[in-house]
């Protein structure tokens, strides 16, 4: 069993409560919220929102193996509107590691939930935001123009 | 083993002095300064392999190495020796993107086999990422963290000659505790199977990787799947949404 935070990564380096913020406004527009049918493991936006939470509360970057649990089979609509502010947090929190990008970072399990939500495909983060909004752009350009704007607010 | 203790076109003479991977407190630097100012060296120099060499005169180099111990330093050695380790700041307390404590398990491997005799030069780099700043696979042996306590280790590199080569992946996720049985493990194939004055580099063309791999039981590298934690899977299960930040 590999322990939680096996690398000497931690959470000091970025704000983890600027991306669980919109995340939380996601869930409490949701029907399910607060429900017996809200259910986190299976929910993207749960799932990323408690990956989130777990990493702030144990100040660790990573969760080795998370990422093979991401919810790949929650089919809810999402609203795009409402899933680009926390995506655009993460591309704002993200330190760029490029070669020493981990699946299982928390920014990185966080913009995976997020762009399966609104995108058909993971885009492999090239390591700047730029070329990021170039990628997405190629798959959805409608989604790429509403990240942009929502880039350039803060 | 000689003492790296070279003559320099000038006619000085180059000592070329290791510290633990390069760091020095503030006090050894400036004794460093003090003895150098003392024994008239014309120049210091930053190596490459995180060494210091002193340019000075021949007929005070006796002078220069006596004063190196009190400063917790010493002559690097030459030859057919383990060289001075090269080891990144990554560790828990400087480089913010490491991944595994490379700085103090270089310093642990320099303190544990420098100067060891070899067939030929035996140059080690442990890295704190991939990022690897300090070229480990271009290293005899090199060391690439891969979390808090395992690392990738990759043998046979040449990052110099007209012919360099990055060395070849020889164990992944080996424990820290692990690496040094490991080395020991491929300095003895290294001293056993190397004709005169043959690189490890040259050994691994020759022979493969095969004679260098750990035998069974020797560490317990961890090939398997990583596998999440329980306690994140008991947090991400617990009850509802979660607004408490």
């Amino acid at each position: 069993m590999i322990k939680v935070g096996s690398t000497i990564r931690t959470s000091d380096q970025v704000d983890l409560g600027a991306m669980i913020t919109p995340l939380q406004k996601i869930c409490a527009e949701c029907d399910r919220y607060q429900t017996g049918e809200c259910k986190p493991p299976a929910c993207l936006v749960g799932f990323a929102l408690r990956s989130l939470q777990f990493a702030k509360k144990k100040g660790i970057m990573d969760i080795p193996g998370a990422a093979s649990h991401i919810p790949h089979t929650d089919l809810k609509h999402y609203f795009v509107e409402n899933i680009v502010p926390a995506l655009a947090e993460t591309c704002r929190q993200c330190r760029e590691c490029r070669d020493n990008h981990s699946p299982d970072c928390v920014i990185a399990l966080a913009r995976t939930c997020l762009e399966n939500a609104v995108l058909e495909k993971n885009i492999p983060y090239p390591g700047s935001v730029f070329m990021y909004l170039a990628m997405v752009k190629k798959q959805n350009p409608a989604v790429a123009e509403l990240l942009a704007k929502e880039l350039q607010n803060k | 083993m000689g003492m790296a203790i070279f003559k320099q076109s000038n006619g000085m003479y180059a000592v070329n002095i290791v510290a633990s991977c390069g760091v020095l407190t503030p006090d050894q630097l400036a004794g460093l300064g003090k003895a150098a100012r003392d024994c008239g060296v014309f120049r210091l120099k930053l190596t490459t392999r995180q060494t210091i060499v002193a340019v000075l005169d021949k007929e005070q180099i006796p002078r220069l190495v006596e004063r190196l111990p009190e400063l917790g330093l010493a002559v690097s050695p030459y030859g057919g020796a383990v060289r001075a380790v090269k080891a990144c700041a990554g560790n828990a307390a400087l480089c913010p993107r490491a991944l595994g404590d490379a700085l103090d398990l270089g310093i642990a491997i320099q303190e544990q086999y420098l100067g060891r005799e070899v067939p030929k030069d035996v140059k080690i780099a442990v890295a704190g990422c991939p990022r690897g700043c300090t070229d480990p696979l271009c290293a005899d042996f090199g060391i690439v963290a891969r979390g808090a306590g395992t690392f990738d280790v990759f043998l046979g590199g040449r990052g110099g000659s007209a012919k360099p080569v990055h060395g070849q992946l020889l164990a992944n996720r080996v424990a820290r505790e692990d690496i040094f049985p490991l080395l020991n493990h491929v300095l003895e194939r290294y001293t056993a199977l190397a004709q005169p004055k043959e690189r490890l580099s040259a050994v691994v063309a020759r022979l493969g990787l095969d004679p260098f791999l750990p035998p069974p039981g020797l560490i317990t590298a961890d090939d398997a799947q990583e596998t999440v934690d329980e306690e994140f899977l008991a947090f991400l299960g617990g009850k509802g949404s979660d607004q408490s930040g």
